[in-house]
């Protein structure tokens, strides 16, 4: 008998999982996203900015943060393309993540849109944009930057 | 600290395996590292497990696996450090030994990841970095993860898409000569080329597959040991490190930070150099992960990776022989026992034992164990040691 031919107990149970994410300390991210502006935390007591953001600096572990425009520009460090795509995003066409690095050094990971893998590059210039899920979430992603 | 040895070692057969619940499957090889040991199993007083979960359907994989084998009320615990958490548990285990709280304690590894689909799999995997910020809007996956540095690897240092599938090539060669493995078959570079692109350079033919299977070793200290047994194969020196959740806050993607600085730990307290390793597994969940390693663990300088596996350096008969037992990728990736199996082997290399065609030669008697968790979010390293060294 084959591995595949063995008898097996198909669970009468199953198990939908999804989670209601907390955003409450750093929501202003999400209100500025909805407006087209990215911006991220830096502490205020010793000047760390990070990304993703977060309210609580893990240089010095103060809580007190303001929050700091990243601009649109970033430049592409490292992508893949991905053609076999996880269950929950079955509908979605196959896509390109990209790393972006922008002029402070922070990097974000997030979709390169408008671009096909061929023309891809290390190094190519990239702008953020906001965008809204089907849900009505936001988030974003990159695009190639327009000829200067 | 007490030193502390592996005496016996178990290992189940890889793969899809239908045939077995996660507790039969774990049970495999504790009977035979027990076996291999020559103790009763009431000697032990430790189990640490080491099983990610979430892809099968029991939720206490340490009190499963224990009450099926029989062993009772000893203390347990499941850990986790994702691909790492079969290295993870036999650091537990070694440190209850090392500190004289146990005379023997057992680490098994298991995993059963073919229990829900494929792609609830591939969704699961996915998620093991930072859910919020690289799952919940861009969907990305295990080998995507890889990928990135593959795409930077190659750009940086020319590494091409052929030398990956080398080491994919001499992968399946390895395998099969291992019974234990999944796949028992060659392939060729021109296969592995031509298979299907899963995350862009990564193709089918360059990851790991999803397996089920399991791993144990029984650890005893010195006094233990040689009783036992002839030939103890000595923990030397463990390292351990880890890396940030989210790929976008790493310097580079260039190689695995965590790596290097588990290797460097270990190395320091085994007072081992890489030129003095015989044999080692590396983490090559991805081909492009094993060439990361080599440059990371000093086999050779940072950028020359692929360059080692075109020379053939790391076959039986090279410099370094790496996965002498087909490695994650033609062995399989049973996630949490992947550690424990890169133990099971060394210490069968170290032996003597591991099989004629696919025995290293050993000349200073020191193996290599290096497992990493996640896309370099944990790291460990392992030297281990025959003889008095």
């Amino acid at each position: 008998m084959t591995q595949e031919e063995q008898p097996t107990l198909h669970s009468r149970r199953s198990l939908t999982l999804r989670f209601d994410i907390p955003i409450s300390r750093t929501r202003e991210f999400w209100d500025a996203l909805g407006e087209g502006r990215f911006v991220t935390t830096r502490c205020s007591a010793c000047g760390n900015v990070s990304f993703p953001p977060q309210a609580d600096c893990p240089r010095c572990m103060s809580d007190r943060f303001e929050w700091v425009d990243l601009g649109r520009e970033a430049k592409l460090v490292t992508y893949t393309y991905v053609q076999v795509t996880p269950a929950s995003f079955v509908n979605d066409d196959p896509y390109i993540v990209a790393i972006g690095e922008f002029e402070n050094g922070v990097k974000v990971l997030a979709w390169l849109l408008g671009v096909s893998l061929e023309k891809a590059k290390v190094g190519m210039k990239l702008t953020v944009e906001a965008r809204r899920s089907n849900e009505g979430n936001p988030y974003y992603v990159f695009v190639p930057s327009p000829p200067s | 600290m007490n030193r502390v040895a592996i005496v016996g070692a178990g290992h189940s057969k890889f793969g899809r395996r239908k045939d077995v619940n996660v507790a039969e499957l774990a049970f495999e090889s504790i009977k035979q590292a027990v076996t291999d040991a020559g103790i009763d199993r009431k000697e032990i007083k430790n189990v640490v497990v080491g099983s990610a979960g979430g892809w099968y359907e029991e939720s206490l994989p340490a009190v499963i696996v224990n009450e099926y084998a029989g062993l009772r009320s000893v203390g347990t615990m499941r850990v986790e450090a994702a691909c790492a958490s079969g290295s993870a548990a036999v650091k537990a285990a070694h440190d209850s030994v090392a500190t004289g709280e146990s005379d023997l304690a057992l680490a098994v590894g298991v995993e059963k990841m073919t229990e829900v689909d494929t792609m609830t799999s591939v969704e699961l995997i996915g998620r093991a970095g930072s859910y919020m910020w690289e799952f919940e809007n861009y969907g990305m996956t295990f080998p995507a993860y890889y990928a990135l540095y593959a795409v930077s690897h190659m750009n940086r240092f020319k590494t091409t898409e052929e030398d990956m599938a080398r080491v994919a090539v001499k992968a399946h060669h390895y395998g099969s000569l291992n019974p234990n493995a999944q796949f028992q078959k060659e392939i060729t570079v021109e296969k592995v080329l031509a298979s299907q692109v899963v995350a862009w350079p990564l193709k089918l033919y360059d990851a790991c597959p999803l397996t089920d299977g399991s791993a144990a070793v029984v650890l005893a200290n010195e006094e233990v040991a040689r009783r036992l047994t002839d030939t103890p194969v000595w923990i030397k020196g463990i390292g351990y490190s880890s890396d940030s959740a989210n790929l976008s806050k790493r310097d580079d993607y260039l190689g695995l930070t965590a790596s290097v600085e588990a290797g460097r730990r270990a190395y320091q307290i085994a007072k081992v150099t890489p030129r003095q390793v015989d044999v080692a597994t590396c983490h090559d969940c991805f081909t492009i992960a094993e060439i990361m390693a080599y440059e990371d663990l000093g086999f050779c300088e940072k950028g020359d990776g692929a360059k080692l596996v075109r020379e053939g350096q790391t076959e039986v008969g090279g410099r370094i022989p790496v996965n002498l037992d087909g490695g994650l990728k033609a062995k399989g990736h049973p996630i949490g026992a992947t550690g424990v199996s890169m133990m099971v082997e060394i210490t069968k290399q170290l032996r003597g034992e591991a099989g004629s065609n696919r025995q290293a030669p050993i000349k200073n008697g020191i193996g290599l164990v290096h497992n990493v968790g996640g896309t370099g979010h944990y790291a460990y390293v392992t030297i281990l040691s025959r003889g008095e060294q």
